[in-house]
This record gives C-alpha cells, structure tokens and sequence, in this order.
C-alpha cells in the first residue's frame, strides 16, 4: 500500500522537476528536451519488457511453470505499452525538432518492429484455443522474435544511415548537467518501479483468473 | 515370431533419410496437386505484372534504380514467398495427415523435410521472378555474382525464417494473415539486407567481401539452429 | 510374445473446465485386450490420443515398458500403431506410395513384398495401385490398419476399427486383433458391443 503512494508521489515530483527544477538543454528548439525524461525511459522500460518476456518464456518452454508463462504475458502487455508511449513521444519529439513526426531512423524502426513482434504475440495467442498449446507457441515465438533482434540492432543502422544522409541525432545521451541528470535517472527509476508495480498487478489477476478455473474444476 | 519392425531397425535411419522422405512426398504431392506453386507464381505473376505497368514509362533516374528496384523486388519476393509458404503444413492439417505424420516421424525430420519442400518452393520462385523482374525492370545489374548469391542467401532465410511459424499457424485459427502477421517482423531484418545487398551489387557499389550475404548466412544458420530447437515443442503437444 | 507393457496411472483430462474423464487407470501386458465404451464425446478417442502420446493429460501418467526398460515419451511412437476415424492418410498418393512412404520416415526398411501381403490380409491388393483420394471409406479403413502393422508394433490403438467396414470388412478386424494377440496388446475404442466383446476387460468412460 504505502509503495503505491510513495511510487506516486516520487511520479509527481519527477515531473514538477522535469518542468521547473531543470533548465531546458541547449541545442533542443524551446523547451522540447523535457520530453526526454519520460520518452527514453518510456522506450527503456519497452526494451526491459521484451527482455523479461523472453527470459520468462525460456523458463515456461524450460519448466512449463505457469506462472512463468503469466511474466511473458504480463511483460508483453506492459511492454506493448510502453512501446506505444515511447512511439508517441518520440514522434512528438521528431516534429518538434526535425519538422516531421516520422523518419525511420534506426531508432524509430527498431521501436515500429517492436510494435509489430507485440501485436503478432498476441495475435498467435488469441488464435491459439487451447491453453497448454498457446502457452508453448508464443513462447516459442518471443524466443524467435528475440533472435532476431541482433540482426535487427547490427543491420538496420548500416541501411537506414544510408537512406538518410543526415545523421539523425542519438537523444539519448546529450551531454546532461548535474540537475539534468539527477531528474533523468529519477524518472528512469520511477517509470522502472511502475512497471514493476503494473506487473506484478496484472500477474495477480492472471493467477487469479487460474484459481476460478482450478475452483471451477474442482467443484466438478 | 516377430518382433517390433521399428524397433529394432532404426538405428540405421537418419534425421536426414527420414527428412527426404518427407521432403519428396511433399515434392509429389505438390507436383500432382500444384497448390502451392501456383499460389505463390500467381501472386508474383500478378504483383510483377502491376509494378511493371504501373512504373511503365515514368523515367526513373539512373541513380535511384539500382535501390528502388532492390526494394520492389524484394517486395515482391517476400509477400509472394508470405502466400505460399504455410501450405505444406496447413494442408496435413486440413487433410488430416498431421496425426499420422506425428506417430511416424521425429519432429526434427519433420521440420527439415517441410524447410527443405519450402525451399524448393522458393527456389522456383526465385528462378522464374528475379530473371523476370531484371527483363522486364530493365534492371541493370554490375556485379551479378554478388547480386545471385545475395537472392540465394536471402531465399534460403525466407525459408528458414517461416517454417516454425507455418507449423504453428497450421495449428491455429485466421492462418492466412496470422502467417503473415508473425512471419514479417522475423524476416525484416533479413528483407532490408537483402535489399541492401541488392543495391550495392546493382550500383557496384563497394562490397568486398559481400558483407550483407554474410549477414543473410547467419541468419539463416541461426534461425534453421533454433527452429531445430523449438520446433519439437510445437509439433507434439 | 513381444515383451512390451502398458501402465496408465490416474490419467485425467479436462478441456477448460469441462471434465472429459478421471482416475483412469488399468495395466496391460502382452496378450492382452482391453476395451473402452462409453457415450459419444465421453473421451474414448481423446483417452487412445493420450495413450499414444498425440495429446498430454491434464494429470496422471502413461508408461511403457520394453523388456521391462521404460520406453521414453519421444519413442512410445516406435512401438504402436493406430487407426482412428480422425487419422487420413495422404489422398493424392496411391495405397503402396503411402505405405513406401511410412516406412521410410519411419526408417523401417520399405519392403514391397511386405506391404503387399500386408495389403492382402485386409484385402486390398487389387486396389494397390490407386490413389487414396479414390478409394470407398471402407477401403480407407482398411488402408488405415494396413498403416498401423506397417513395422509391427507391440501395442494397436484401435478407435472405432469397425467404422465404414462391412461384415467381411469386421471380420478382417477381428482376425488383425487375435493375430495381435499372439504377438503384442491391443487397444479398441469402440461402442460396438461386438468389437469390446473379446476383449479381456472394458473400462467405460460414462461411469
């Protein structure tokens, strides 16, 4: 209970800082920079996700516990979100300071197929009916989309950098000043711990759901 | 008296005879029926045919053929390879062979001998459309060994790429955009270096040591590695 | 006398949270026949899928032993042989293609003069030569059990053998499971009084 305020006070005060403790960094057109407080770990707490969604996944092929089946489950979902926050951001951020809400930088198409590998786990999942097969196929297809995630990261920058002459600028790592970067790391910690917290929520209500089926069969 | 045939005599028998076992009686079936064949050279007949026509007359500068053409081929390539390529599992499973070829065979054959029918496929494919497309195209190709081995390469990813994922979607519901849906965040990577690939070899631009083959390579390693792997999880329930 | 056996302990199973059977469990060695009845949709097909390894119970256990050696999961299929509505073979193939085919991805040796006798006792040799895809649903079947002796096997699965059959076509059926008899276990699936009739013990799955 007390985590849940604290979680939510430490939110608000990110933000208030993302907005009037820290001066707006150089080399950003206005006040854009600010977004990146919450775009990169956004984009960060996506990536986390569909790394623990493997991860779990391996676990379900490995052990079929379900419960590691609900942490791919609860992960991808989680993640797909987040993914489309960081999407968001970021595009908002491109049309503030390149002029266009699109570009297909590495970065941003990295993020699109991330989408995509979500959407396709929960298509196969909802096209699979019986519970024991859907567990297995979309482990095995996290595990397969994450293979090729090296490609992905090693390839996509050698083609994109050619299609778009003008580099696009890595936001990640603008050289920050103390006050930047104290806020930064505290809403890299607060988005972190928020989707801790959401995951281990919505595992509660998987298990949940798994005991009224068990209940259910029991009674019979 | 007798004893278990099978029982004693597998020792003798490899994943290997046992895949071509499969892959061959893919190959006859495919030949009397030619299902799938003609799904996949219809959709890329007709994909090839519209691009052809559409570009018609509109001049395209020389410097941007060698990477437009690269794409529209691939284009082409994959969603033509996305229409056919889940037939040979879909079909045991509408006719209701998939039981049987469950109780004979070890997955890993299964899967090897399905790679192999898919890659067959593909081959056809890619015999009939890439010389076709370059007429047609009027493609202008400098360094054509570069350029075949990269459609080789790139083919045999397109092969190993989606064999697993036709195996669990013949098991599914919606299979025909399903296939789809999860086949192409797998195969991207593989599409952009293909089409990469294709550039450099159309323009002559550098490419010692034809780095976007050896990348399309690997990732056909990989993935046939993995798919061994996994594959045996989704065929026996 | 194949020195094969079959243990099933407390097999249950359930599709979601309807219970399609619970706390099966018998023992058979070789020579022996067992029968399985109960109402249509009372899981008789699933129960001979479970016991052939194509689907996993929802708890309890299926065993087999070989000369008293416990035979892994991922060989079980090596040593039986199945026929069920629901099993087809292959239809643009003719019968003797489809058998050279399962035996070599089997890794049986393809013997053509065996699969021919085979073909003779269930009386297809004349239609060897034809495609699936054009023979009767009786031949069918019987192409079915020509599949499942194909190498052998110490244990027959039989779900519902006498579907589509006529008489001559039941009475094959019955010669195939004394024969088996002599040699291994057997398996039927059936509501059909006279096919559990010679089986040595019925479980019924509506009880």
């Amino acid at each position: 209970m007390t985590a849940k305020v604290l979680l939510a006070i430490w939110m608000a005060i990110i933000i208030a800082a993302a907005f009037l403790y820290t001066e707006a960094a150089s080399g950003f057109p206005g006040e854009t920079s600010r977004i990146l407080f919450f775009h990169v770990p956004q984009a960060w707490v996506a990536t986390l996700a569909f790394l623990l969604s493997m991860i779990a996944s391996a676990v379900y092929l490995a052990k079929r516990r379900v419960t590691a089946d609900d942490l791919a489950l609860s992960a991808a979902e989680l993640g797909f979100l987040f993914c489309v926050l960081a999407t968001v951001t970021g595009s908002i951020f491109a049309k503030a300071t390149w002029g266009s809400f699109w570009n297909w930088d590495p970065r941003e198409t990295s993020i699109v197929i991330l989408l995509m590998i979500y959407g396709a786990y929960f298509a196969l999942r909802s096209a699979v009916p019986d519970p024991e097969k859907k567990r297995v196929f979309a482990g095995v297809y996290a595990i397969l989309a994450f293979i090729t995630v090296p490609f992905l990261v090693f390839v996509v920058p050698r083609i994109t950098a050619s299609l778009h002459p003008e580099d696009t600028m890595n936001p990640a790592n603008p050289g920050m000043d103390p006050k930047t970067l104290k806020v930064f790391l505290g809403s890299l910690f607060a988005y972190t711990a928020l989707f801790v917290w959401m995951l281990r929520l919505r595992m509660r209500i998987l298990r949940l759901e798994e005991m009224r089926e068990e209940e259910r069969r029991r009674q019979i | 008296m007798k004893s278990g045939r099978w029982i004693t005599q597998t020792e003798s028998s490899t994943y290997l005879n046992e895949a071509m076992a499969i892959w061959l009686r893919d190959l006859r079936s495919e030949f009397r029926t030619r299902y799938a064949i003609n799904a996949i050279l219809m959709f890329a007949v007709t994909t090839l045919v519209a691009v052809s026509f559409s570009i018609g007359a509109f001049r395209i500068g020389e410097a941007e053929k060698p990477f437009l053409y690269a794409v529209l081929l691939w284009i082409i390539l994959v969603f033509s390879a996305l229409s056919g390529l889940s037939r040979s599992f879909v079909k045991e499973e509408e006719a209701g062979t998939m039981d049987v070829l469950r109780l004979s065979a070890r997955p890993q054959a299964v899967f090897l001998g399905k790679l192999f029918f898919n890659l067959t496929l593909l081959g056809a494919l890619e015999l009939i459309i890439v010389p076709s497309f370059i007429l047609f195209m009027e493609y202008e190709i400098e360094f054509p060994g570069f350029f075949a081995a990269m459609t080789i390469s790139a083919g045999l990813g397109l092969g190993a790429g989606t064999t697993i994922v036709a195996a669990m979607i013949a098991q599914a519901s919606a299979r025909g955009a399903l296939f789809s849906a999860l086949s192409f965040p797998l195969l991207f990577p593989l599409m952009i270096t293909a089409i990469k690939g294709c550039e450099r070899a159309a323009a002559g631009m550098d490419s010692a040591g034809w780095p976007e083959v050896r990348i399309a390579v690997a990732y056909v390693i990989i993935m046939i590695i993995m798919s061994l792997f996994l594959f045996p999880l989704i065929w026996e329930e | 006398m194949s020195a094969c056996s079959l243990k099933v302990s407390e097999l249950c199973k359930y599709y979601s949270s309807t219970l399609l059977f619970k706390d099966i469990s018998f023992e058979l060695g070789p020579g022996e026949i067992l029968g399985i009845t109960g109402w249509n949709g009372s899981g008789k097909s699933t129960l001979l899928r479970i016991i052939a390894g194509l689907v996993r119970p929802s708890a309890g256990q299926v065993e087999m032993f070989y000369e008293d050696e416990p035979i892994p999961k991922e060989s079980r299929r090596k040593f039986l042989g199945m026929v069920a509505p629901a099993l087809a073979l292959y239809e643009e193939l003719t019968a003797l293609e489809n058998m050279e085919f399962f035996c070599r991805v089997r890794g049986v040796s393809y013997d053509r003069k065996n699969c021919l006798h085979i073909m003779e006792r269930v009386g297809l040799t004349e239609h060897a030569h034809k495609m699936f895809r054009n023979y009767s649903s009786g031949m069918k079947q019987r192409l079915k059990l020509v599949q499942a002796l194909l190498h052998e096997p110490p244990l027959l699965l039989l779900d519902e053998p006498g579907c589509n059959l006529d008489s001559k076509g039941i009475r094959i059926v019955e010669e195939i499971t004394s024969a088996q008899r002599r040699f291994g276990m057997t398996v039927i699936a059936s509501n059909e009084k006279r096919e559990v009739d010679y089986a040595d013990r019925v479980i019924n799955l509506s009880e």
